[in-house]
């Protein structure tokens, strides 16, 4: 497709299309003073985020990233509010503090990490134009989890289970003390 | 894919800075625990879109990149989880989450 000399590919359209709602849906979630409300932007942004990894050719993960991050983590984030705000006591409003200076030291990092993007010229030397067609599917994932990468997946096994008792323990109500 | 894609990686990285500078941002002006978790999560999603970009770009094909980000997210959900049971109980005890004013652990 062409567009006042600029050839634009469905790639492009596609990117521009969920870079934009990824961007915009972390920003509501960071600015957003309603607790609640940035939490569901927060599955927004991690939902277009899924989105990309379908473009980068990384079908698995995106499937994912949407059970995961936007299924498991946001629910329990949102349960979570709803347990410390308890039926609006504190309310879910919060103010936003120093926003000057801390979008003063945001901006001053993004510089930081744009001009390294845009100057590297070791970048142009290992990376192809577009994602190479390795096989990136399931097989490929699960032959890299189950021959490499075998002992950091037994250890994040290992992490997991410690997780689910620690957070059980931790998040225990203490009937003595009570 | 070459021709027809027409995104160049710097589009990514550029994406995922945005995403990471953002997420500090709210790191930085949010007080209460949970805010400040939201904006963890942001940032860790902006390093696993730099992760997995690499992981398909490189000119030696490489799964590493997907990997990593599995573990990333496996990491993430087990934070998430400690992290949230520390803040119900910081919030039994204290009756708020603001991440300044918490003195559980003060001597």
């Amino acid at each position: 497709m062409q567009i006042l000399g600029f050839t634009i590919t469905g790639y492009q359209i596609a990117f521009v299309a969920l870079a934009g709602l990824t961007v915009v849906a972390a920003i509501m979630t960071v600015l957003v003073p309603n607790i609640l409300r940035a939490a569901l932007f927060l599955g927004l942004a991690l939902f277009g985020t899924a989105g990309l990894y379908v473009l980068l050719n990384a079908p698995f993960l995106a499937a994912v990233q949407v059970m995961i991050y936007v299924g498991a983590i946001t629910t329990m984030i949102i349960l979570a509010i709803f347990l410390s705000h308890r039926v609006m006591k504190i309310g879910f409003l919060q103010a936003i503090y120093n926003p000057v200076l801390a979008a003063g030291a945001a901006g001053v990092m993004f510089l930081f990490l744009f001009i390294t993007v845009a100057n590297s010229r070791w970048l142009k030397a290992i990376v192809a134009e577009g994602p190479t067609k390795a096989n990136a599917g399931v097989e490929a994932v699960a032959q890299a989890l189950l021959q490499p990468y075998v002992f950091p997946f037994e250890l994040a096994s290992v992490v997991l289970l410690a997780v689910l008792v620690g957070a059980i323990v931790i998040a225990k109500e203490d009937t003595e003390d009570a | 894919m070459h021709s027809a894609y027409g995104i160049p990686i710097s589009w990514y990285l550029t994406l995922s800075a945005v995403l990471f500078c953002v997420g500090l941002f709210g790191m930085m002006t949010r007080r209460s625990a949970i805010g400040m978790l939201l904006s963890i999560e942001l940032m860790l999603n902006a390093a696993n879109i730099n992760l997995v970009a690499f992981g398909s770009y490189l000119k030696m094909a490489t799964i590493a990149g997907q990997v990593f980000a599995i573990f990333v997210i496996t990491l993430a959900a087990a934070e998430a989880a400690v992290g949230l049971a520390v803040v119900i109980n910081i919030y039994r005890l204290e009756h708020h989450i603001d991440a300044d004013k918490i003195s559980v652990m003060k001597g």
